[in-house]
C-alpha cells in the first residue's frame, strides 16, 4: 500500500484538530490556529529543499538512472517552491495579526524570501539549460551550492539578529512552549502535511518516468 | 598540479593584459559607478548604514560585471575543450578561483578608497573596516567562479548571471553591509564572529566548488 495515500485520511482528521479540537493560544485568541498550517508548510519546503539537494548528489556520483535522477531533483525544487510561498503567505498573515503588519524585515522572514529566490534563480537556470546536454550536472550542482546555503540562512543569520518571529521548534532551551493539546495538533499537522509532499512528489516523479517513456519512443507529449 | 594551475593563471592574466577590453571595462565600470552615486548623493551627510548599503551595492554589480568573464571567455573563443584537454577539472578551477580573487580584490580596492574619498567617510575602526572589505570580497569571488562556469554553459548569459548569482549572495552581502556599517559609525566592538562566518562560508563554497566543478566542465 502507499504510505502517502493515508494524507485523504489524516488530512480532514488534522483540520479538525486545528480549528475546532485544539484551545485557542493566550493572547492571539482563534487567530493562533494559523500556526497548524504555517510552521508545516515551512517544514514541508525544508524537506523539499533538501531531498532536491541528495538527490543532485546522488545524480552526480552513480552512474545509473541520472535523467530519472534530475527529474526527482527538479520535482522536488519545484513543490518546495509552491510549499514555501504558501509559508510566506501564512506567515505575512500572522505577522499581520501579531505584529500589525504583514511584512517586518524580520530575519526569519527575510530568510525564507532569500531561499525562495535562490530556488526561482534555479528554475531559471535550469529553464536555460534546456539545449544543454550536460543540464542535469550543472543544475545539480546548484542546487547542492543552494543546499549548503540553507542551514545559513535558516539557522545561523536568524540567531545572529534579534528576531520577532517566536522560537521554532529548534530553540536554545530545545523545548517546546505549546499545550499538550497545541503541540499533538502541531505534530500531526507536520506528519500530514510531510505524507501531503510525499504523495505530490511521488506523482510528479511518475509523470516524469511517462515523459522519459515518451521520449524514448519518440511520442510528442 | 602547482605549476598547472600557475600556468593557466598565467595565461590568463596574459590574455586578458594583451585584450584589455574586459580588463578596462571591469576597472571602469566600478569607477564610474562610485563616482556616479557620490555625485547623485552630492556631499550629502549619509547615515553609516545607507553609506555601507551604497559601498556593497557598488562592490557587487561592479563583481557581476567582470567576474563570469573568465568562463564564459573560454566557450566563446571555443577554446574550453583544448583547456580540458592539458589540465585537470580541479586545477582548472582553482585557477580561475585565484584569477577571479586577484581580479575582485583588484576593482575592491579601486572602489573602497574612491567611495571614501568622495564620500568623505572614515570608518572609526580602519582594521574593522578593511577586514570585512576583505572577507565580503573573498565571499563574493567564491561564489560568482562557480556561478560562473555554470552561466558559461546555459544561454543569455549576461542577465542569469546576475539572477542566479544574487539570491546566493545576500547572507554575504547582509552580513558585510552590516559589519561596515558597524566599522564605520564606531558604535558598537568588532564582531570577529561574523568575519568568520563570512570566512566559513567562502571556505564552506571553495571546498564544495572544487569537488563538484568537473561535473559542470566535463560532459557526462
Amino acid at each position: 500500500m502507499n504510505i502517502y495515500r493515508l494524507v485523504f485520511i489524516f488530512m480532514p482528521v488534522v483540520i479538525y484538530m486545528a480549528l475546532i479540537w485544539a484551545p485557542p493560544a493566550a493572547i492571539l485568541g482563534d487567530a493562533s490556529r494559523i500556526l497548524y498550517f504555517h510552521v508545516p508548510v515551512a517544514w514541508v519546503s525544508i524537506v523539499a529543499f533538501l531531498v532536491a539537494g541528495i538527490n543532485s548528489i546522488i545524480l552526480l556520483v552513480s552512474e545509473k538512472n541520472r535523467r530519472e535522477r534530475e527529474f526527482m531533483a527538479h520535482n522536488s525544487a519545484v513543490a518546495g517552491m509552491v510549499f514555501i510561498i504558501l509559508a510566506l503567505i501564512t506567515g505575512s498573515i500572522w505577522a499581520k495579526l501579531s505584529w500589525g503588519s504583514y511584512w517586518n524585515w524580520d530575519p526569519r522572514e527575510t530568510s525564507i524570501v532569500i531561499l525562495m529566490l535562490i530556488y526561482i534563480a534555479y528554475l531559471s537556470l535550469y529553464s536555460s539549460l534546456k539545449d544543454n546536454p550536460n543540464r542535469g550536472s550543472i543544475s545539480a550542482v546548484y542546487l547542492i551550492i543552494a543546499m549548503i546555503t540553507m542551514p545559513f540562512l535558516v539557522f545561523i543569520i536568524p540567531r545572529i539578529y534579534p528576531s520577532l518571529h517566536p522560537d521554532t521548534i529548534i530553540n536554545q532551551e530545545r523545548k517546546i512552549h505549546l499545550e499538550a493539546a497545541m503541540r499533538i495538533t502541531l505534530f500531526a499537522s507536520i506528519v500530514t502535511f510531510t505524507l501531503l509532499y510525499g504523495y505530490i512528489y511521488r506523482l510528479m516523479n511518475r509523470i516524469s518516468a511517462l515523459e522519459i517513456k515518451a521520449e524514448e519512443k519518440h511520442y510528442d507529449i | 598540479m602547482q605549476s598547472r594551475i600557475i600556468k593557466n593563471l598565467r595565461k590568463d592574466f596574459l590574455i586578458e593584459f594583451r585584450n584589455r577590453s574586459a580588463l578596462n571595462i571591469s576597472f571602469a565600470f566600478a569607477g564610474i559607478t562610485t563616482l556616479s552615486v557620490s555625485l547623485a548623493c552630492g556631499g550629502a551627510s549619509l547615515s553609516s548604514q545607507v553609506n555601507a548599503v551604497l559601498l556593497w551595492v557598488i562592490i557587487f554589480f561592479s563583481g557581476m560585471s567582470g567576474l563570469s568573464h573568465i568562463f564564459i571567455r573560454e566557450e566563446e573563443e571555443k577554446t574550453a575543450l583544448f583547456l580540458s584537454l592539458c589540465s585537470d577539472p580541479e586545477n582548472i578551477y582553482l585557477s580561475k578561483l585565484l584569477f577571479n580573487i586577484i581580479l575582485f580584490a583588484c576593482i575592491t580596492a579601486l572602489v573602497t578608497p574612491l567611495y571614501l574619498f568622495f564620500m568623505q567617510v572614515v570608518p572609526v575602526y580602519i582594521l574593522y573596516f578593511i577586514s570585512t572589505v576583505a572577507a565580503g570580497s573573498l565571499a563574493v569571488s567564491s561564489i560568482t567562479t562557480i556561478l560562473g562556469a555554470m552561466v558559461a554553459k546555459a544561454e543569455s548569459r549576461g542577465s542569469l548571471f546576475t539572477v542566479i548569482s544574487f539570491p546566493v549572495m545576500i547572507p554575504v552581502l547582509w552580513i558585510s553591509i552590516k559589519l561596515t556599517a558597524d566599522s564605520i559609525e564606531g558604535g558598537a566592538p568588532p564582531e570577529v564572529r561574523s568575519i568568520l562566518f563570512l570566512l566559513a562560508f567562502s571556505g564552506v563554497i571553495i571546498s564544495v566548488s572544487y569537488l563538484v566543478f568537473k561535473f559542470i566542465w566535463t560532459e557526462n
